[in-house]
């Protein structure tokens, strides 16, 4: 049982095991089903959530883990995924009015006199998919051949005009902080199918533009219990924090000494007649056997050389991207759930040729290594990858503008996603902008109006909570029913709002 | 907002146990699963409200929903038990059961009469009919309704140790335990808790708590997250508990400090409390957004931290259960509005209006003492300023800024007139003769009517006493919280604490003395009670994570006495800042102290809050982005692997196993020492058992392997004793350690 499924129930009429019953057992061999039905979820530790691997929690689940490949600082919808041809026309020419149509600009661009059409420099070439073909900048060289798996929405929007608001909103369904993380929400939801490592992992891929913070609160629990929070996996240091025994302890010394410990809070549990030193002893437990789990799941040694060919020699590498996607494939066959990988840089204000290149390099192979290896592995059917930011870029520039570098400032009325795996339609676009990929429009290429908003959902777009309403969906969780209680409300990750969209679902 | 509340008089008879409770058990069901269409923010005119007597007996056309005059033809009978068109509808999410069914079913055929929710009726001091401890008679009147009593009172070093952990967050000085021990005459526990309430420790520890309900970090929070000049703030929070400032005080000073009659230098700190917020100056941010981003923050934390409400609901839309118009909100808001500082920081270390003040607790009682000379210091006291470090605080506009009611939270959509600062009318009147500013506000909050701040602040004290509040539900007093598990108590002790002046050292007083604080810890097998809510058996829940550090220190002997300043930094794995930050903030590169400021308590950690020091994070601390009241309590592998390996630990342990090698003369009075410490007890047969087959071992390992024990002792800054045996010591130092990690250290029991 997951602790969702707990939460609410009344745990004050569980009967208390006797001192008896609780201590004539040898402390390891109690059941986790039975520790769930005596402990209340604060007590709980890591929920066990097989009954939901197989059922969902609320209906089948297409997927059984998810893999967010988190692009933090906005990529350019414009230079990598959504083709405008026609704006090489316009090049340097003010935007239309009509086109921005009332959007508010931020700080950083307001105060331009004038706002030019800043055309992509970067060729783009049509790949075939399920579809009618996918236009891939020639910036990802590698994510275009796996065209065929993709699913690229081009209409997702947000509100939030600012990178903290931004990521804090896409990331926690708040732009204000405070509310529990979608990762979170996901571990309070989905439990662990794995009893040797943690169920919600995090990593920090190595990036050479730095230029926004990434925050605790991103991967954080929030109001729930820190429990939920993510655990880093991290590739300086010890991987997870505290992993490693301190010099001079050996893996036999730890084992004496956790022997004595679960001694002592057995006479202690005893003394008390608490049935929850005996939970205690498992997280120790549990931690031991991370102690060998983790080291195991971090030696690549044992990895063929073709792997390397499919992420790339970077994925040597320890921190970059590749090695993360690599480590996320590794985690994804050890029954991990939630995974999730932050890549900070692509925040292009004025040196979009500069920056975006790098920031390419840095992701392309490895997240086409990881689709192409999940597929031969048989493991994308029932995993759901996510790449992308938490907005789009501005089709005019910000600043100098050339043709052979520009900057665009951020831009929050669409920008492009993509999904594979876990039940997701494969080799699909979904979504119009118009002719400068500001506004989203209809079929035709129209600019849609009135502006298509949280409230209500409009076919064809993807509202970032209806984005983390689709996720939740394909793992098996209705959005509106996976609450939590909170000062006398029960919060949503989605608020209020979201609407699953079944279109892009197979 | 039409709001009319028949108020009946609540008849507190047990001869009446079969009359309905409207305010305890009818308005939560109503909230819970009625208001979500019938309630306050109903918008469509033909619906029913039944928030409301006035509602609920509106004519519907020769109909009424409740009918007062025939309840038995009160349409709502007739829908709650329809078959084909029920209430609630058969899709709605929320549905009755039975047994609410039958209870709204009694309560319209008695009338169906309304009342205010409890929590919003002024509290009251029920007429004793008890001699001694109102706690006890309280809770022992329901133990006896129960058919059980009391638990034994615990033995004495237990009650030592938990008394100076609940009011210190450390254990008992040997010699106080010694001394408390040995006194046989009446009184010795009373004399005990003075000890405990007079230490310096006591301001530390309970410091605590409000720091987590008014989110203090040491960094702005948003985007670069730079530092913050705010901690004079932290110590003037922590002389004011040691000084027993009364707690009305308390909160005056810092809402509204600056607007006293020539305010003193602490008045003036005290209203960093204002200036709380996380803000930002991220590139592009539009500063009318962040005006009111930051005074939502401001209004809500408020709700959590006073009010004991989420007031978050109304920033959008007239709240769903609560009686809170959107419009209050808004009033609300007004009285943040004006402070003077910008509504961005600029990244700044001072930012808005700032005052200098002294630079730790040992600065403000120099300068306290110096300004005592008069003239004869005023050299002294000119240069002693010197060394003053900026704070920042509230100050008021000359011009009030205009504030508005933000449609849907929009910053860029206000609606209608211009709003005058207002409270919530469903909490009493605002005072006829106070100002409309913060001071005016703070006036309300601690005026002796009002219902909820007394009752928010006991809950609290007692939740930190007992391990769970009266309510458990702390941050949320409203329709959707918990009822208190006994509100003749709470109202009591909120009564009490205002009848004796706010004061906190005699209200914790009250409660350790109780026999219910005094009880054994341990499980009763004939009481069912799985989470104390009968207060059947004493207090137990694990420390919290500055407590589990500060354990750990002061026993191995490494606590650094000093007090306040600047947020201190102990090791912290590599890294962990670079990983997240901007190039361009100044808290990228997490540089740990290299002396004593090592081994402060953890109250002084520095706070940065988007990523506070693991070991803080790892055991359930808030970020302090937001304000909490209540920290989860759980237990991860994560932990162990902390407490097992974190250089600091180890650290620890290695000094504490020197200070039993040191100290005591054989290995059966070196464990006894150990215990004595963390446990304030020694050790039983089946502790010593394992403590000591451990011992054995590694002793026996060590001594094979000088290599690894030198290792193991080279870990920390700290000095070692080499001329210690080394596999003696490293063997202490590994038992040291698990004993630090065993229940037996970690919780207050």
């Amino acid at each position: 049982m997951n602790e969702a499924m707990m939460n609410g129930f009344s745990r004050e009429s569980q009967l208390m095991m006797t001192r008896r019953q609780l201590f004539s057992r040898s402390a390891l061999g109690l059941g986790t089903a039975a520790m769930a039905g005596l402990m209340g979820p604060e007590m709980f530790g890591a929920a066990k959530g097989k009954a939901a691997l197989n059922g969902g929690l609320h209906h089948v689940a297409k997927a059984k883990r998810v893999i967010y490949l988190f692009m933090s600082g906005g990529p350019s919808h414009l230079d990598l995924w959504d083709y405008k041809p026609k704006m090489q026309a316009m090049y340097g020419k003010d935007l239309p009015k009509e086109v921005r149509d009332g959007q508010r600009i931020t700080g950083m661009t307001s105060r331009q006199k004038t706002l030019p059409v800043c055309p992509t420099k970067y060729k783009f070439t049509k790949h075939e998919n399920n579809a009618n073909g996918l236009w891939v900048s020639e910036l990802l060289p590698h994510t275009a051949t796996v065209a065929k798996e993709l699913c690229v929405v081009h209409t997702v929007f947000t509100e939030a005009i600012n990178h903290d608001p931004a990521i804090t909103y896409i990331q926690s369904g708040s732009q204000i902080p405070g509310r529990p993380s979608l990762g979170a929400w996901l571990s309070y939801g989905l439990g662990s199918a794995n009893e040797n490592l943690p169920n919600y992992i995090v990593m920090h891929a190595r990036t050479k533009h730095a230029e926004q913070s990434l925050f605790g609160r991103l991967w954080g629990s929030g109001f729930m219990p820190s429990r939920h929070q993510g655990v880093l996996l991290r590739s300086e240091g010890d991987p997870v924090l505290y992993l490693n025994n301190p010099a001079g302890v050996t893996r036999e010394d730890r084992r004496a000494q956790l022997d004595a410990l679960a001694a002592l809070n057995r006479a202690q549990g005893e003394r008390l007649s608490d049935p929850g030193a005996l939970e205690r002893i498992q997280q120790h437990e549990m931690a031991y056997r991370m102690q060998s789990s983790v080291p195991e799941l971090m030696d690549l040694s044992k990895e063929p050389d073709s792997t390397f060919k499919l992420y790339g020699e970077d994925a040597r590498t320890p921190g970059t991207f590749a090695a993360c996607c690599l480590n996320a494939r590794r985690l994804a066959e050890r029954g991990v759930r939630n995974i999730q990988i932050f890549h900070r840089g692509w925040d292009a204000h004025g040196n979009l040729a500069g920056e975006h290149g790098n920031q390419c390099k840095d992701i392309d192979q490895g997240s086409a290594g990881l689709i192409q290896d999940l597929r031969q592995r048989g493991l994308l059917d029932d995993t759901l990858v996510v790449w992308g930011g938490e907005f789009g870029r501005t089709p005019y520039c910000q600043g100098r503008l050339g043709k052979d570098n520009y900057g665009r400032d951020h831009h929050p009325r669409c920008f492009s996603i993509w999904m594979a795996g876990g039940g997701i339609k494969p080799g699909i676009t979904y979504g119009r902008t118009d002719d400068y990929g500001y506004n989203i429009a209809d079929a035709d290429g129209n600019q849609l109006k009135p502006q298509p908003d949280k409230h209500k959902w409009t076919p064809g777009t993807m509202h970032i909570h209806d984005l983390n309403a689709t996720i939740l969906h394909q793992l098996g969780i209705d959005h509106r029913r996976l609450t939590y209680r909170y000062q006398g409300r029960d919060f949503r990750l989605t608020d209020v709002h979201g609407h699953v969209v079944k279109d892009i679902i197979a | 907002m039409e709001r009319v509340w028949f108020l009946v008089a609540v008849v507190a008879c047990s001869g009446q146990a079969l009359a309905v409770d409207f305010s305890r058990e009818i308005l939560p069901i109503l909230s819970n699963k009625c208001f979500v269409c019938h309630g306050p923010d109903t918008k469509k005119k033909d619906l029913v409200r039944l928030d409301s007597f006035a509602g609920a007996t509106r004519d519907l056309g020769g109909y009424a929903a409740i009918n007062p005059k025939q309840p038995g033809e009160s349409e709502i009978l007739a829908r709650l038990h329809d078959t084909e068109e029920p209430m609630p509808p058969k899709d709605a999410e929320k549905q009755l059961t039975a047994a609410e069914r039958e209870l709204l079913t009694q309560w319209v055929k008695e009338g169906g009469k309304y009342a205010k929710h409890w929590a919003f009726v002024p509290p009251k001091k029920h007429r004793p009919d008890w001699t001694g401890n109102a706690i006890d008679a309280l809770i022992g009147r329901q133990l006896k309704a129960k058919g059980t009593d009391f638990a034994p009172v615990a033995d004495k070093p237990t009650l030592a140790r938990r008394a100076a952990l609940v009011l210190t967050g450390l254990p008992p000085e040997p010699a106080l335990l010694k001394q408390f021990l040995a006194d046989k005459q009446p009184g010795a526990y009373e004399r005990l808790v003075d000890a405990l309430l007079a230490s310096p420790h006591y301001g530390e520890h309970q410091a605590r708590y409000w720091l987590d309900a008014v989110r203090y970090g040491d960094t702005h929070g948003l985007h670069l997250d730079n530092k913050r000049a705010i901690y004079p703030y932290r110590d003037w929070v922590v002389r004011a508990f040691n000084r027993n400032q009364p707690l009305d005080q308390f909160l005056i000073w810092q809402l509204a400090g600056d607007m006293l009659p020539e305010p003193t230098l602490e008045q003036q700190v005290a209203t960093g409390f204002v200036r709380m917020n996380p803000t930002t100056a991220e590139g592009g941010a539009i500063p009318a957004e962040f005006q009111a981003k930051n005074n939502f923050d401001r209004v809500e934390t408020v709700g959590t931290a006073l009010l004991g409400m989420s007031l978050v609901c109304a920033r959008c839309h007239t709240h769903k259960y609560d009686p809170i118009p959107q419009v209050e909100y808004y009033q609300m808001m007004a009285f943040f509005n004006s402070t003077a500082e910008p509504s961005m920081d600029g990244n700044r270390y001072e930012y808005g209006p700032t005052v200098k003040a002294p630079a730790d607790v040992a600065a403000w009682a120099r300068w306290e003492a110096l300004k005592k000379k008069g003239e004869a210091g005023a050299k002294e006291l000119a240069e002693f300023q010197k060394t003053f470090k900026p704070t920042l605080v509230a100050k008021e506009l000359p011009k009030p800024r205009e504030t508005k009611l933000l449609e849907r939270g929009e910053y860029n959509l206000p609606k209608g007139e211009p709003l005058q600062p207002g409270v919530f009318a469903v909490m009493g009147e605002f005072p006829k003769d106070a100002p409309r500013n913060r001071l005016g506000l703070a006036q309300w909050l601690t005026a002796r009517g009002h219902p909820l701040v007394s009752r928010v602040l006991v809950n609290r004290i007692w939740q930190r006493t007992f391990g769970e509040g009266l309510v458990r539900t702390p941050a949320d007093f409203g329709l959707q919280g918990e009822q208190p598990t006994h509100p003749v108590l709470l109202d009591w002790l909120a009564v009490d604490l205002q009848d004796h002046d706010w004061n906190l050292k005699a209200m914790l007083k009250q409660m350790v003395m109780s026999r219910t604080f005094q009880q054994s810890s341990a499980r009763r097998a004939q009481v069912n009670d799985p989470e104390n809510r009968l207060w059947a058996r004493g207090p137990s829940f694990r420390l919290d994570a500055e407590s589990l550090r500060d354990v750990a220190l002061w026993s191995s002997g490494l606590l650094e006495s000093a007090m306040g300043g600047e947020g201190v930094k102990p090791y912290q794995p590599a890294g962990l800042w670079k990983a997240l930050m901007h190039p361009g903030s100044n808290t990228k590169n997490y540089v740990a102290d290299k002396d004593a400021r090592q081994y402060r308590r953890s109250l002084y950690v520095y706070w940065k809050r988007t990523s506070p020091h693991p070991m803080m994070t790892l055991f359930d601390a808030p970020n302090r982005e937001s304000s909490c009241v209540r920290r989860s309590r759980t237990s991860t592998p994560t932990q162990s692997l902390a407490l097992l390996n974190e250089r600091q630990r180890v650290e620890m342990g290695r000094q504490f196993g020197q200070r039993l090698l040191q100290n005591a003369k054989d290995d059966a009075e070196r464990l006894n020492l150990l215990f004595e410490l963390v446990a304030s007890r020694a050790p039983n047969a089946a502790e010593r058992a394992a403590c000591m087959g451990l011992f054995n071992n590694l002793k026996a390992r060590y001594a094979a392997n000088e290599k690894d024990a030198q290792a193991f002792l080279s870990v920390g800054d700290s000095p070692r004793d080499e001329k210690l045996n080394a596999a003696e010591h490293a063997a202490w130092a590994q038992v040291v350690i698990t004993v630090l990690a065993s229940d037996i250290a970690m919780w207050v029991y």
